[in-house]
């Protein structure tokens, strides 16, 4: 089974500095991630100051540049781990070395899933129609 | 540099969602298209958060909390992690996404260059390893 492990983050929280003993404790983390097999990618996001949103509406997509200062959870970066259990997932999880904040475990859709119908990134219902976009807009926050 | 596309989750797909043949046909010809433009790094589909857990850090231990989470549309439902020449090429890569409602979120990722002193030799030296450890087993 494959899960996400995200790094949730809250917009008032996206500047906390990292020191070089963060960094270091992270790196000896995701080796020991790999050393057991479990690491499949990892990365880390910057704040949403440099992001952007693209919204779909009826094939129409506009685009809303950061920060998403309205939210109350933003992602601020994950780990994809293959992992035997949920359970062992959030052992690892445990190990994270955070002082503060939080961290969401959510299993990954796969072919071979029964429980309901399964689909990869947005192979989903919201996936109609793929028309031209040159209707496009671009609005500024 | 790589960025990360990040499919706000909503009601229906907190639900479980059951796409078509079509569907995954679509979504697989514009997969199709990152993965010849070389841009492709990772994606999954995630199950409804009623199947995850989050881990709060910040008392004596960490505590798990089961799913489902409330409030669907500050949920995550998916990802791609791309590489691509600049953020105007990642959000054009957004906006082809074959949805025709919903949003995505694109973020850049952090690269060494971002980090000053904290990213030491040593420190970059063990990521180097990871990766290319990844790599390996991929």
């Amino acid at each position: 089974m494959q899960f996400l492990m995200m790094v949730l983050s809250h917009p008032d929280r996206e500047r906390d500095p990292i020191v070089p003993e963060e960094m270091a404790e992270m790196g000896e983390y995701n080796d020991a991630l790999r050393k057991a097999g479990l690491l499949l990618s990892v990365a880390g996001l910057h704040p949403s100051a440099t992001g952007a949103r693209v919204d779909f509406q009826d094939g129409r997509t506009s685009v809303t540049d950061g920060p998403f200062t309205e939210s109350k959870e933003l992602v601020a970066g994950f780990w994809l781990l293959q992992a035997e259990s949920r359970e062992e997932v959030i052992a690892w999880a445990r190990r994270v070395p955070f002082r503060n904040g939080r961290v969401e475990i959510r299993r990954v859709a796969e072919g071979s899933d029964t429980g309901y119908e399964t689909a990869p990134p947005g192979t989903r219902a919201r996936a109609g129609q793929a028309e031209p976009r040159d209707d496009e807009e671009r609005s500024e926050k | 540099m790589r960025f990360m596309i990040i499919v706000r989750s909503d009601e229906e797909d907190e639900r479980g969602c059951e796409p078509t043949e079509e569907d995954f046909l679509r979504m697989g010809r514009y997969n199709d298209e990152l993965l010849k433009a070389g841009a492709l790094l990772a994606m999954e589909g995630l199950r409804p958060s009623a199947d995850g857990a989050r881990i709060t850090f910040g008392g004596e231990t960490p505590v798990v909390t089961d799913g489902p989470f409330a409030e669907a549309k500050e949920l995550i439902a998916g990802f791609w992690l791309i590489q691509a020449r600049s953020r105007d090429e990642a959000i054009e890569w957004a906006r082809r996404i074959p949805f025709t409602r919903g949003e995505v979120e694109v973020r850049p990722a952090f690269e060494w260059e971002d980090f000053g002193a904290a990213g030491t030799p040593e420190v970059r030296a063990m990521e180097e390893r990871q990766r290319a450890a990844l790599a390996n087993a991929a």
